[in-house]
């Protein structure tokens, strides 16, 4: 099957300081990828640059047919990077719900405002996406009447109602108390059953062997290794890998 | 603000509950007591200008005797002006608000004209005065055959100083909407004209809004500036009119004093009501 995400030859600077390095990596449909690796390894980075909250400085994204070569600029290149957010939900580790609109406005905002949907429709996409969640029953609180994990699937929901060809997760539980994290990380098993396309960057180390189709190692920049998540986990091929997975196998966090 | 309300327990009072109660009393009495110093200090006031004396052994204390057939007179003359005030800072705020807005905008641009253009104003308005400005825009103007009427005149004057003060604040509202929102806003495909519209300004208003008002309340008293122009019959042009004319310029201005006096007071408690109105609403 071909790609839905295609990251090809992906450079990223941050002034001076190199964060990706030709990196190349593929997504198919319903595939769920998980990208583990240590913090500054620039795997939020790589997820960023996907859907262009972050700027590639060289190299090519793909999504779903769309190919956005990085460095462009002009009104074209703007259309096809709103295209491509189009294509793609995100969901962020401090959740970015509006704290000015209710949850049920939260989760319409996108339908409304960037696909100009009518008020009744777009409720009635967001309440199935609450109902999706699980958090129907919060649609007329505002978000700061809610826990983390709540306000997380909320998120989720948002980002599910614009009904994106491919989900992007950053780290969404590391925000979370430790008892708020089953909650989220059972949606998105939910959603990924379902057949929605993930990449999911994460630190859930159980999450990656249960959910995912294949685990993506970063480690300075680079991946070091592209494997299912049963060979990264029981023979993982690089030194740098196996310290990762024992670090989180004996409970240390990072 | 009451984050600890007590919880109501029927059984015994405990010792925390005891501690609370005393210092619940405490601020209590203060609150009484500041309240009743604040009478005594009024009566002193009305006191001092009563026309009454008051003998004490062998001294005699002659408090300020106003006229009152004058005050009765212009009473209704000087309050007159109370509306044109109230016109004049309200249309000025609006004024202001917009101004505000966009310098502040202009600030956040990445456009160097509109940067330019936003800190050239707010600097040239924060280094000149104000009653000068006035006197600009009523005086100087028709030189060029632009005739400006004094409440205009006035209008322009105010809402420019004080939108290129209020884009500080609205700078800062801006500033204080995460980066995060932003992101989120983008990420669900919004451009980043609705991102600032639907997103950022909203909430930047919220936190723009107790400042204002304290913009608010200072214009309503620097109005008076506009009465300079002799042509705004407002609040203070009335006083010192009638003041001048009959040589009455203790009574006029003290009676324009208690008027602008009593707005502010009004107006500083809607601010602070509007004020835990939205803080109950956001935490």
């Amino acid at each position: 099957m071909a790609p839905i995400v295609k990251v090809a030859n992906l450079d990223k600077y941050f002034g001076r300081l190199h964060v990706l390095k030709k990196i190349n990596l593929e997504v198919k449909p319903m595939e769920v990828v998980c990208i583990i690796g240590r913090s500054g390894s620039g795997k939020s980075t790589l997820l960023r640059c996907i859907n262009f909250l972050e700027e590639p400085s060289a190299g090519t994204i793909e999504v779903d047919k769309l190919i956005v070569e990085a460095g462009g600029k002009g009104r074209e290149h703007r259309q096809l990077v709103h295209d491509v957010r189009l294509k793609t939900g995100m969901v962020f580790q401090e959740f970015n719900l509006f704290p000015h609109m209710s949850v049920l406005e939260n989760v319409t905002e996108g339908p409304v405002t960037v696909k100009k949907m009518d008020r009744s429709k777009a409720n009635e996409i967001a309440e199935m996406n609450l109902d999706r969640v699980g958090m129907l029953f919060k649609k007329d609180e505002y978000p700061m009447r809610l826990s983390g994990g709540q306000k997380q699937r909320i998120a989720i929901a948002r980002a599910l109602a614009m009904e994106p060809k491919v989900m992007l997760f950053d780290e969404p539980t590391s925000a979370l108390d430790p008892e708020l994290i089953g909650e989220v990380l059972n949606v998105m098993k939910k959603v990924a059953q379902e057949g929605m396309t993930m990449l999911v960057v994460t630190h859930e180390m159980g999450f990656a062997r249960e959910v995912a189709d294949r685990v993506v190692v970063m480690a300075e920049g680079e991946i070091i290794e592209d494997n299912t998540p049963e060979e990264i986990f029981k023979s993982p091929k690089d030194p740098r890998t196996k310290a990762l997975i024992d670090r989180y196998r004996s409970g240390g966090v990072e | 603000m009451n984050l600890f309300t007590k919880q109501e327990d029927s059984a015994s009072k405990s010792q925390a509950e005891l501690l609370y109660q005393a210092q619940r009393r405490k601020e209590q009495l203060f609150r009484t007591n500041v309240g009743l110093s604040w009478g005594v200090l009024l009566l002193i006031l009305v006191f001092l200008f009563s026309g009454n004396s008051l003998t004490i052994a062998n001294f005699t204390f002659n408090t300020i005797k106003l006229d009152q057939q004058f005050i009765k007179d212009n009473m209704f003359f000087i309050a007159g002006g109370l509306w044109e005030t109230i016109k004049i800072s309200i249309l000025s705020i609006a004024f202001a608000t917009g101004l505000a807005l966009l310098a502040a905008l202009g600030r956040l641009s990445n456009n160097p004209p509109i940067y330019a253009l936003s800190t050239f104003y707010v600097s040239l308005i924060r280094g000149t005065p104000l009653y000068l400005q006035i006197f600009f825009f009523f005086l100087a103007l028709p030189q060029l055959g632009i005739v400006l009427s004094g409440t205009l005149a006035g209008v322009v004057a105010l809402g420019l100083n004080y939108g290129a003060y209020m884009s500080e604040i609205f700078r800062a509202g801006i500033a204080s909407v995460g980066k995060g929102q932003r992101e989120a806003a983008l990420a669900i495909g919004m451009t980043p004209g609705q991102t600032m519209q639907r997103i950022v300004i909203p909430q930047a208003m919220r936190f723009a809004i107790p400042p204002m008002g304290n913009e608010f309340i200072a214009m309503t008293k620097d109005s008076a500036l506009v009465s300079a122009t002799g042509f705004v019959h407002e609040l203070m042009w009335r006083s010192t009119k009638v003041g001048r004319a009959q040589f009455r310029n203790l009574e006029a201005l003290i009676m324009a004093a208690i008027f602008y006096w009593i707005m502010t007071l009004i107006l500083t408690y809607a601010q602070s009501w509007l004020e835990s109105r939205l803080a109950k609403g956001d935490r």
